[in-house]
């Protein structure tokens, strides 16, 4: 291995049978998620030579990305614990309206300035840790905790809207900094890789991070290694409900105005990006970065289907029909074995 | 390494007390009447052991016996019902891993404990990490550091693995010699006085590595305390100063090792001494036609042209080292892997499309190592687990509750099986009563014809062997083929009638048991 520092255990040693495989830092296999999505990419540039790799075109595809990717970095870190959160596209809502609402808008509601990215932030880690209290002390399965979260996010989203006029955002300002660009691409997607950056230091260098690996291939054995399994459970819910409320912000923003329904479509994108990076929804395998990859694959599709004129019932298809045939790639290594029949 | 540096949180109620009453250091362990329960069950009852300084404690018993639940408790698991535990001196509570690691106590678990999708040095820092340990103080992972440490204490266990490679990667043999680095790791990481628990660590380490890990013993007893549990009574007397005996969930005996013999430390352990000859042919039920035979049966990486045979009423034993594709062969032969080339016969007939639905249905039956992944359902009750197979009486559709209940306890009664509680879902046995209620759902099936075992014995004690064993005999006298894969080459030349001798997939030798008289030296010759 490339580490000259770390010495080899030395011949000296007795050996014990079998020599191990070396550990790869970056496991071979996401060679083919990076495959699949220069596919892609050949494919559509083929298709639409003029259009798909102009510098607009690659400007919105990394805008539309940037709010998946925020949420799949939050996702990735549950779904790695062998949890799953569904409630992304609620908590979107209720952060995005507790934003706009304390941000100056058409309403005139209250305007704390730049705190307001506080507060919607913090509506996203509230309702985080509130799915997360619930799933590990009354220990109800994350699924329906986070199935019926999607639906009080949407609730406390909906009461904030109440029915007065839509809230929308002054012209200029911060609607439109999203799409404002630095060294040539779009502030979005700027924030997202920043957001992606940080969570793959935690993953890869924290505590915090190395335990959601450890949670999600026992939590049983993890428990007994001393890892404090509900703490760090409640972590990860505050931090993904953190990224999808920052998300939620995002989304708002690129709308310009508050709606409960922002997050519409991201539960699905997000978690078919999870899995078709090849983050196992069993947990303790996968990664941040695969889910970037996965987000950009689908993003693409997206993109290179509109562009090339497929009709829109047809894109969600195509889409569906990637994501199965992704999880059937993704599994085939595991299958060989009579226990994963189950 | 760290031992300057790194500093102790939760480790107060472990400090060694200033200095005791009598002035004699006080002992490093002292259990009083301690009591646990698992509702109606007592696993242990009224236990009292002494572990003093630099002393090694041997600790034998019968699956069952509550070894595993003590060790339980001494790691933090559980906490006892009632009872006193004190280490040098001060009363102490475990409620969590990190209490005991914190007092000292290291803890080789017999069911492995460790993280697979993780590498092989944050296995090595896991239990540290609670603590502020360098590699990893605020939480925040030094890999290097990391990685450098595990390289070292790994180099002290005299391993060849590299800390980067992860747990899952590795031979079952390695990752014990993983566990057993780290359990040895504690007097690094702590200032307490290390008490290092082995449980079992011996049952598949080969006796190159079994002599690692007794001078490692050797070391540790000149700065701590070892309490050593294992099946193997000759090493208990080889490595243990005192030996102490459990049934039933109490001590039965605590004596010198120069004070028991073996048939004695049997004798205690089962309760009876052990039967003399086991082997009797008379009364064989043993068929003239071959009920499996495999022709040139290849597997890619596996194994290469293997062919055998199998009678009604004998046993086939396949042997080899890892890696000789002996497991993989025999899941082959019970429809649960592909195999490339060659043929599969059943009564004569060449099988298509095999597969573990056709093996059953024809009277195949496997009982695979890894029962706690592949034999049997945990959460199930004992009885459903041996009726699983088969859904009692007719009608087919609606279970027969009397019916299943009746079959249950036949076989807990001709079995052993304790606790004797049909009931109880089944991980809440013991490992060794676990296989025994593997086997029951194969045994208990009047339709048996074939027994696939991968290594049956695995983990088990004197006793519930020689119980599994008669029942394999059973089963074969009364006419059934058995296919067995055996754990030690003793246990070969005493079941088997044939024996195979694989080598990297290659048969290397055949010997026919009742023509041929191989000694062990000979089939090992042969396998590597």
């Amino acid at each position: 291995m490339a580490n000259p520092v770390t010495r080899e255990p030395s011949e000296q040693s007795v050996s014990t049978g079998r020599r191990t495989r070396p550990h790869h830092r970056f496991e071979v296999r996401s060679l083919g998620e990076v495959g699949a999505l220069a596919v892609l990419i050949i494919v559509f540039f083929a298709i639409n030579p003029s259009t798909f790799l102009s510098i607009g075109n690659i400007r919105t595809i990394l805008d539309q990305a940037a709010t998946p990717l925020i949420v799949g970095v939050g996702a990735t870190l549950v779904v790695l614990m062998g949890a799953i959160d569904l409630s992304v596209e609620g908590v979107m809502g209720a952060a995005g309206m507790a934003f706009i609402l304390t941000t100056e808008n058409s309403r005139g509601s209250v305007d704390l300035g730049p705190l307001s990215f506080v507060v919607g932030i913090a509506m996203g880690a509230a309702l985080g840790v509130a799915a997360g209290l619930i799933h590990t002390r009354l220990k109800v399965p994350s699924f329906i905790v986070t199935l019926g979260f999607w639906f009080v996010g949407l609730g406390i989203a909906t009461v904030l809207f109440g029915t007065e006029t839509i809230p929308l955002l002054p012209d200029g300002g911060i609607k439109a900094w999203p799409n404002e660009t630095f060294l040539g691409l779009p502030h979005s997607f700027w924030l997202a890789v920043l957001v992606i950056a940080v969570g793959w230091v935690v993953t890869r260098f924290t505590r915090l991070g190395r335990f959601t690996y450890a949670i999600g291939d026992s939590e049983e054995v993890a428990r007994s290694n001393g890892v404090g399994v509900a703490r760090t459970k409640l972590y990860v819910f505050a931090v993904a409900g953190a990224c999808t409320g920052l998300a939620g912000i995002l989304a708002t923003l690129r709308l310009g105005a508050g709606a409960p329904t922002v997050g519409g479509g991201v539960l699905f994108l997000t978690v078919a990006a999870v899995v078709i990076g090849g983050t196992s929804l069993g947990g303790g395998r996968g990664g941040v970065l695969r889910t970037t990859l996965g987000v950009f694959m689908l993003t693409v599709l997206t993109n290179g289907l509109i562009l090339s004129g497929v009709d829109s019932s047809i894109q969600s298809g195509v889409s569906g029909a990637v994501l199965i045939v992704a999880i059937i790639f993704a599994a085939w290594p595991h299958r060989s074995r009579l226990r994963i029949v189950k | 390494m760290t031992r300057s540096t790194s500093r102790r949180t939760a480790a107060a109620n472990a400090r060694p007390a200033a200095g005791s009453v009598d002035g004699a250091p006080p002992p490093a362990l002292r259990l009083t009447r301690i009591t646990k329960t698992f509702g109606p069950i007592t696993a242990v009852k009224n236990l009292s052991l002494t572990v003093e300084r630099n002393q090694v404690v041997g600790v034998i018993g019968e699956n069952g016996a509550g070894k595993s639940t003590l060790l339980k408790i001494l790691s933090g698991l559980h906490e006892p019902t009632s009872g006193v535990m004190e280490v040098a001196g001060r009363p102490v509570q475990f409620r969590r891993p990190q209490d005991a690691v914190a007092a000292g106590f290291g803890v080789v678990h017999q069911e492995q404990s460790l993280l697979s999708n993780l590498s092989v040095a944050e296995n090595l820092a896991m239990n540290a990490l609670s603590s502020t340990d360098n590699a990893t103080r605020f939480g925040w992972y030094r890999w290097r550091q990391l990685n450098r440490e595990a390289a070292e204490t790994l180099a002290r266990v005299g391993a060849a693995i590299d800390p980067r490679a992860i747990v899952g990667d590795l031979s079952f043999v390695d990752r014990q010699m993983v566990e057993i680095a780290r359990a040895l790791r504690v007097d690094e990481q702590t200032h307490a006085t290390p008490l290092v628990i082995l449980d079992e660590p011996t049952s598949v380490l080969e006796r190159n590595e079994t002599a690692i890990l007794e001078r490692e013993i050797a070391n540790l007893k000149s700065v701590g305390s070892v309490i050593f549990v294992s099946h193997r009574l000759d090493e208990v007397r080889r490595i243990c100063d005192r030996i102490v005996v459990m049934r039933h969930g109490e001590v039965v005996a605590d004596r010198p090792t120069g004070d028991v013999t073996e048939d004695d430390l049997f004798k205690l352990m089962i309760g009876h001494a052990a039967k003399a000859d086991k082997r009797s042919d008379a009364g064989r039920t043993v068929g003239a036609q071959n009920l499996v035979e495999v022709r040139g049966l290849t597997r890619r990486g596996e194994y290469r042209d293997v062919s055998f045979a199998v009678r009604p009423g004998r046993c086939l034993v396949i042997v080899g080292a890892l890696g000789s594709g002996r497991e993989s062969l025999a899941r082959t032969v019970f429809g649960a892997e592909p195999f490339d080339r060659g043929e599969i016969r059943y009564r004569g007939d060449v099988v298509s499309s095999w597969s573990t639905v056709r093996a059953t249905r024809n009277g195949m039956a496997y009982v695979p190592a890894e029962r706690r992944t592949e034999g049997m359902v945990g959460g199930f009750s004992s009885t459903e687990n041996i009726t699983l197979a088969r859904t009692g009486a007719r009608p087919r559709f609606v279970l027969n509750r009397a019916g299943q209940k009746k079959l249950a306890r036949e076989w807990f009664q001709r079995l052993d099986v304790r606790p004797d509680d049909i009931k109880l879902s089944l991980q809440r046995f013991s490992g060794g009563n676990q296989q025994k209620v593997v086997m029951a759902k194969w045994l208990q099936s009047d339709r048996l014809r074939v027994l696939i075992l991968d290594h049956p014995l695995r983990g088990l004690d004197p006793g519930a062997a020689e119980t599994v064993n008669d029942q394999i005999r059973i089963a074969r006298d009364a006419g059934t083929a058995v296919i067995l894969l055996a754990d030690t080459l003793e246990e070969a030349l005493d079941m088997g009638d044939d024996i195979l001798v694989m080598r990297d997939g290659d048969v290397t030798a055949r010997f026919d048991l009742s023509v041929d008289t191989p000694t062990t030296l000979d089939l090992l010759e042969r396998m590597v």
